[in-house]
């Protein structure tokens, strides 16, 4: 009786992950074999396959524009993740107080999240028109500026207005978790903190910091790998340019398959973005991890 | 009972997720966008055959038919509402046939389509073009039309749109309309300023500064001469080759030995690299904003009068018209000015329709497709929109040979072919890179062909 209740026991666990064990299954790891499959051909997925091997990686690591792209990537990457966390981390402690309507304003401030990609990226597109958009209109009436602001055809501004743009749709998910973190430390180390002269500062830096280290990096990993990937916002906004200025690595995948119909080199592309991926997050826990102890 | 209890539960859980894998992993024969014209219900007693151009072949009368059709023309406005008619006037000659549009942008379709063909999903019928041809081809999805549309039906269409549809003698579409591109110009300014039409491109910024001015006295221009399509993608590179090709520099040519090779690099590409450089650095004729000026947005400026000229095909007038009814009688066209010397360009712009050579229901689409090509179908979708008909009894006809579309026609002369390279749509986008470099002033015009010559020849490289 007893070794038939532990033996259903430990067989029950395998039971309950096993749906998820197979979504995942079909779901990421077949498309990601399928895509590491599709990298060694010239393939047009139809009636083409010409088997090359490791052609595409070596073409595609020795290419200087490539390597130019994941640079801009990086950097956009960088531009979003910190400025989700700056804003998702002061809106996250102005939550954490006792304010009026404190509930209220939490749900508006969650309500960029909810925009689908395309409508925040058609949004900000209208914002940033030099002839009808709001920006050089509110500008221009306050006769801060004679002639329009070409934002996005700026060289030196598409990055950052991309980037805006995208902070302003993904800071709610690190608002969120962060208010989730710090609602989790106790107020017990707060008080005593207090008791022995500790001032917001020096609160916010032994006690805020390492007791949202856990949260903190889930939430990096999250959200640099997110953001390392996406397509939609910067595609409906400059589609990679001015020239090559906001060209991220997942818009040349994107031409790559669907305008140049080159599939066996476009997967060879997001491989080398899920290696890189991979390298980021294991970085990072490393670094945290280092930290933390 | 309670180990059975456990195993039944597991045993649930375990057809749950199976059931939510099978359903989330199941395609969808529907994909986005679709629209099916009206449903067919009515019955066809006294419907006139009067539009109808086809054999009327639509399999038995009590077998189903559902046909669908990747279209780019059914989501712009005003073309979807005539083609959506011809569905439901079609459907009412053939009660038992159903058509439903997949409607997909222009930018976007052939990517749509490419996935449709590698999720085994192909439409019965859909759009085809000189830039797409060659790869629809290689990638065996398109049937032989001289069969299913039979010689004296191909015969009909101006030999002019035949060249750039068949491969290895198949006719691997039916064009449908051309769109020749030209310059649309606001007629009744060029009268108030006392200007005539440029033929060279001195005369265009002649004519772009004299159209940019303060109309309404506020110290700030608003109203630009030219509204150019600026935008790094196929709207973009898809006008300014032909305009590079007036000036005597081909994107693609074959040279003695039949091998493609680019111009990108010669003294000509450049001098068009520098024409669009100068026309929004130095003269100043273009709006603010020409990187985020795709063809809608370019349309509107056009429709809300902030710009005088643009280069597009006749399609436009319609587009324009449709948000601006007031500008009537106030557009017209023009070949393209070109360089002195050299003649003008224009290219046909062709779209077509293909049928799958896996579709179940060749002989119906077959008939949909004489039947959209009909004489009275194909000028009402010139009156409406513009285009102009592929059939040489609709062109010849005096609807087309309008004021308004006679510029249009006269470029119809002066196209030149489409070169049939799957990679074409890179080549438009590297010339839409090289136009932009030299408009943000990131490379002079020199510089900006070279990097776009060294892109096309990577290209060629790819294809040996």
């Amino acid at each position: 009786m007893k070794k038939s209740y532990a033996y259903s026991s430990s067989w029950s666990g395998y039971w309950f992950i096993l749906p998820a064990l197979l979504t995942m299954l079909v779901l990421i790891a077949y498309p990601l074999l399928y895509g590491v499959y599709i990298s060694g051909f010239n393939t047009n997925l139809l009636n083409k396959w010409d088997f090359v091997g490791l052609k595409y990686y070596i073409q595609i690591l020795s290419d200087t524009e490539f390597l130019n792209k994941i640079w801009i990537t990086l950097k956009y990457a960088a531009l979003v993740v910190a400025g989700n966390f700056v804003v998702g981390m002061s809106l996250a402690l102005l939550l954490n107080r006792e304010i009026k309507f404190r509930l209220l304003f939490r749900a508006i401030l969650i309500l960029p999240w909810l925009f689908p990609d395309v409508v925040v990226a058609l949004l900000w597109k209208w914002l940033y028109n030099p002839l009808y958009g709001l920006f050089n209109y509110l500008l221009q009436s306050m006769h801060l500026i004679k002639t329009p602001i070409e934002w996005l055809d700026s060289q030196h501004f598409a990055l950052f207005g991309v980037a805006i743009a995208s902070v302003w749709k993904g800071y709610p998910l690190v608002m969120i978790m962060l208010l989730a973190g710090l609602q989790s430390i106790s107020k017990d180390l707060y008080e005593a903190a207090e008791i022995d002269g500790c001032n917001k500062w020096q609160l916010f830096r032994h006690i805020t910091i390492p007791g949202l280290m856990p949260v903190t990096l889930v939430v990096l990993i999250l959200e640099t790998v997110w953001w390392f990937k996406h397509f939609t916002i910067v595609w409906l906004l400059t589609a990679g340019g001015p020239i090559n200025v906001t060209s991220v690595v997942s818009i040349d995948i994107y031409r790559t398959a669907f305008q140049s119909f080159q599939f066996g080199r476009a997967s060879a592309m997001a491989v080398i973005v899920f290696v890189i991926c991979l390298l980021m997050s294991y970085v990072y826990r490393r670094l945290l991890e280092t930290n933390d102890q | 009972m309670a180990t059975r209890t456990k195993w039944l539960n597991a045993t649930l859980m375990l057809f749950l997720a199976l059931a939510l894998v099978v359903t989330g992993c199941g395609g969808n024969s529907s994909s986005d966008n679709s629209k099916s014209g009206s449903s067919s219900g009515g019955s066809s007693g006294g419907s006139s055959n009067s539009q109808s151009g086809g054999s009327g072949s639509s399999g038995s009368s009590d077998e189903q038919i559902t046909l669908r059709i990747v279209s780019p023309t059914v989501v712009e406005n005003p073309e979807g509402e005539v083609e959506t008619k011809y569905a439901e006037e079609y459907m009412k000659l053939h009660p038992n046939v159903k058509i439903e549009f997949i409607g997909v942008p222009m930018n976007e379709v052939y990517a749509k389509i490419i996935t449709m063909a590698t999720g085994r999903d192909m439409p019965d019928i859909f759009i085809n073009s000189p830039e797409f041809y060659a790869r629809a081809y290689e990638m065996g999805l398109t049937e032989d039309l001289n069969t299913l549309l039979g010689e004296e039906f191909v015969n009909g269409f101006h030999p002019a749109t035949l060249r750039e549809a068949v491969i290895d003698g198949q006719l691997q579409y039916a064009p449908f309309f051309t769109i020749p591109t030209g310059l649309l110009y606001r007629k009744d300014w060029f009268e108030e300023e006392g200007l005539s039409v440029p033929e060279t491109w001195d005369e265009f910024v002649a004519a772009a500064q004299k159209l940019t001015k303060d109309t309404d006295g506020d110290g700030n221009v608003d109203r630009w001469g030219f509204a150019m399509v600026g935008s790094k993608n196929g709207s973009g590179g898809s006008r300014f080759i032909p305009i590079m090709r007036t000036f005597g520099a081909a994107e693609l040519v074959k040279n003695e030995n039949g091998e493609w090779v680019t111009q990108f690099d010669t003294p000509e590409a450049a001098q068009a690299f520098q024409l669009y450089g100068d026309l929004v650095n130095k003269y100043e004729v273009v709006p603010p904003g020409p990187f985020q000026t795709s063809y809608a947005e370019a349309v509107s400026l056009m429709a809300s009068e902030k710009t005088a000229m643009m280069v597009t095909g006749p399609h436009t007038i319609g587009a324009v018209l449709k948000q601006n009814p007031s500008l009537e009688g106030k557009l017209a066209g023009a070949p393209l000015p070109h360089a002195p010397g050299k003649d003008t360009v224009s290219v046909l712009g062709m779209l077509g329709f293909s049928i799958y050579n896996g579709s179940k229901h060749k002989e119906v689409a077959a008939d949909y497709l004489k039947f959209i090509l009909s004489k009275e179908n194909q000028l009402e979708w010139n009156k409406v929109t513009g285009r102009f008909p592929s059939r040489l009894d609709a062109l010849e006809d005096p609807q087309i040979q309008s004021p308004t579309l006679s510029g249009f026609m006269q470029a119809m002369d002066f196209a030149f072919q489409v070169p049939d390279v799957p990679f074409y749509a890179d080549v438009q986008v590297a010339a839409a890179e090289g136009y932009q470099s030299v408009i943000g002033k990131q490379a002079g015009a020199e510089e900006a062909a070279k990097r776009a010559a060294e892109a096309v020849n990577q290209l060629l490289e790819s294809l040996k």
